[in-house]
């Protein structure tokens, strides 16, 4: 039994981390533009399309295209879209950006069909790695490694560039930053565009995981969701804490109580907001007090 | 403004009073020759199939078929023009709510889909109490024509136990330790239910029964435990995009092949979905486009549907025209849209297909008609024909009474219309 759990832990901390990287764009685009974005899931299922489109195209070098191709999509759409949302209520965004989300997977479904789409691991990755009792999917060992090197990097980016300094001080003060001679506008772009990448890069490591449809997207979105909830809105760390957090007892759940294992991140992040209201690396935050 | 205005010579009427005046008089109109009215209505048919979530992807097939069956009909049904209004299956309240809508404000004649069993079940209840016709076309619970029947509500796909019996003689020899992993709805509940009552009968052991909640995404912690097991088989319940992804995750975990999987009623756009790299299995199916039995009515709907979509006709498909068929033929045999001369008709149609007679039980109302048992191919060829046909069942009209039962075998209580 202590083999099997420890095996449901790892394998549960490989889906935390794919988590982690469509919940860490959720918060970030809530933490600087105050946008509780409901179509994040949309560029989950963008990122995962355009590379079953583009893989068919180019190869492999399709994929990074994908990844640009929805960024792209995704500086579009806050350009002609969300960038009217940010002095009005909460609650319109939420609505707003929940239609567009309906929007755009019907036109995803138009365009590709309701059907599944087939896509694979690269061949070099489509084995597992067995060790004593402990097995793998080489892949999936591949997402984890690769989810660690891009929350690594998106760390570093934060902190230790220009542009990461004006993003977090622009979550804090945006008016501040505006004040300070930065071009705000073009800064909120390039936030949206940066959380609609993590949420293509998400796309892509999930499209040889799981079968590449319409709703797929939706089915992101409400983990998504609980992680930054839990993790505690526009938290980095939280964000990073929450996912695994959720995989692990998603995976544990499955173990001794499967009927139970959708529910289970509700009733977690359900506990955690008795303890800790703001979640657990929540701040407060004058903005949006 | 003056109510005539004189331009140019022209005398100019206010646009308002105009419209106003072409509404009347088109209400007049109407009033004065109702049967011109009412033959210029179109006759209208309810489809409910899924438009979005995990069952979408079969819906599309169903839908396809469905106008693909109207069309060969030139859009006419009793010499009048018809037509199908298609509303979604969000959930099983939507479902029925939808049914209301199309029955009380298009007006529909009668009511085709029900891509999920629960959205099934809504919708017989609503057929039952509004009176409609109704043909289930993908639902395969039990219930659908067992308990909860009703004489307006007709359903094609054979019932779960009928397909679980039919698979046994393929099953039996693989081995008696069995997990089941079926989907925490009607369909899943029936396939466990139906199979653990099939192993008990064998002298089997169940080593495993996870009940997994619809739209799951990930299935790798189940795959481990599974692993863990170390079953023979492994008997699936799980819907159309929850299959596709599980079976894609079988593979990545090097379980294909090692493992046998098995599950009835699925669609081919479930595995099509998958990729032919990463299928194995035994399943039932109704159709198949290659197979070499398909009547010649079967044979000219999949050149029709390989013509309009440029790709095989899924067994989906199939489902949706053959149940279409069925309903325009009841209806044009009533020669009239009163429900319960459809009902009649449904209740009298047959037809003869591998030399069975295909009809619906007077007492459930539960299409007869064959189905098949197909293996994955070891070399799938392309990206279609990933089936070889093991067997056709029921073989013979006595094997098919068996296997559907008599009304003694039935817990369907009929009421009369």
């Amino acid at each position: 039994m202590l083999d099997m759990m420890v095996m449901q832990a790892g394998n549960g901390l490989a889906l935390g981390f794919l988590y982690v990287l469509i919940a860490l764009g959720l918060s970030i685009i809530f933490g600087l533009l105050g946008i509780v974005n409901f179509a994040h899931g949309v560029f989950f299922a963008l990122g995962a399309y355009f590379s079953v489109t583009m893989f068919g195209v180019m190869g492999w070098w399709g994929v990074p295209v994908a990844m640009v191709i929805v960024t792209i999509i995704g500086m579009l759409t806050e350009f002609l879209l969300i960038r009217r949302l940010y002095d009005k209520d909460p609650l319109v965004s939420l609505i707003v950006t929940f239609a567009f989300s309906l929007l755009a997977e019907a036109v995803i479904r138009t365009i590709w069909g309701p059907e599944g789409q087939p896509f694979n691991a690269p061949d070099a990755l489509s084995n597992v790695i067995i060790f004593g009792p402990f097995v793998m999917a080489t892949y999936r060992l591949a997402v984890m490694l690769l989810a660690m090197v891009i929350l690594a990097s998106l760390w570093a980016f934060l902190n230790y560039t220009k542009f990461g300094r004006i993003l977090r001080a622009g979550s804090r003060d945006p008016g501040m930053v505006g004040l300070l001679g930065i071009n705000l506008p073009r800064v909120l772009t390039g936030t949206f565009g940066l959380g609609c990448l993590l949420a293509a890069i998400a796309g892509v490591l999930a499209a040889p995981l799981w079968t590449v449809t319409p709703s797929m997207g939706t089915a992101a979105i409400m983990p998504a969701f609980v992680i930054v909830t839990i993790g505690g809105l526009g938290s980095y760390m939280g964000a990073v804490v929450a996912g695994l957090l959720v995989g692990l007892v998603q995976s544990l759940t499955i173990q001794f109580y499967p009927e139970a294992s959708a529910a289970a991140m509700y009733v977690l992040m359900a506990l955690i907001l008795l303890v800790r209201p703001r979640g657990l690396f929540g701040e407060q935050w004058e903005r949006f007090e | 403004m003056n109510q005539l205005d004189s331009l140019n010579g022209k005398i100019l009427v206010p646009r308002r009073r105009l419209l106003g005046g072409i509404a009347a008089g088109a209400a007049v109109s109407s009033l004065a020759m109702p049967h011109i009215a009412r033959a210029a209505e179109p006759i209208r048919i309810g489809l409910l199939e899924a438009k979005q979530g995990p069952i979408s992807q079969q819906a599309q097939y169903l839908q396809q078929g469905t106008f693909l069956a109207l069309e060969q009909l030139n859009n006419e049904l009793l010499g009048q023009p018809a037509e199908i209004v298609w509303d979604d299956e969000i959930s099983p309240q939507a479902a029925g709510q939808n049914a209301v809508q199309l029955i009380e404000q298009n007006k529909v004649v009668a009511l085709l889909g029900g891509a999920l069993s629960n959205f099934a079940l809504a919708e017989e209840a609503i057929a039952g109490q509004y009176k409609i016709p109704f043909i289930v076309n993908n639902g395969a619970a039990e219930d659908i024509t067992g308990a909860k029947c009703n004489p307006y509500t007709f359903r094609l796909q054979p019932p779960v136990p009928v397909q679980a019996a039919a698979m046994m003689p393929f099953l039996e020899h693989i081995g008696k330790r069995w997990y089941f992993l079926s989907a925490s709805y009607a369909f899943g509940q029936d396939i466990a239910d139906s199979f653990k009552a099939l192993l008990k009968t064998a002298g089997g052991v169940i080593v495993g029964d996870d009940q997994v909640p619809v739209g799951t995404a990930d299935y790798s912690a189940f795959i481990l435990k599974i692993r863990d097991a170390k079953p023979d088989l492994v008997i699936g319940g799980l819907t159309s995009g929850d299959l596709s992804n599980f079976l894609k995750q079988w593979n990545d975990f090097g379980m294909r092949g090692k493992i046998p999987f098995t599950e009835i009623a699925v669609g081919d756009p479930d595995l099509w979905a998958v990729g032919k790299e990463n299928v194995s299995g035994i399943y039932t199916t109704l159709w198949w486009y290659k197979d070499p039995n398909n009547s010649p009515a079967d044979k000219a709907f999949a050149d029709a549907y390989q013509k309009k979509y440029n790709r095989p006709a899924a067994d989906k498909a199939w489902m949706g025209w053959y149940t279409a068929k069925i309903m325009f033929q009841a209806i044009n045999a009533a020669k009239s849209t009163k429900a319960d001369a459809i009902v009649e008709a449904l209740q009298n149609w047959h037809e003869i297909d591998g030399g069975l007679n295909v009809h619906f039980n007077k007492w459930n109302n539960q299409l007869e008609h064959r189905f098949l048992i197909v293996g994955v191919k070891k070399n799938i060829p392309d990206q279609w024909d990933y089936f070889d046909v093991l067997a056709s069942v029921p073989g013979s009209p006595e094997a098919m009474t068996a296997a559907f039962g008599t009304a003694a075998d039935s817990v369907c209580h009929m009421t009369a219309l």
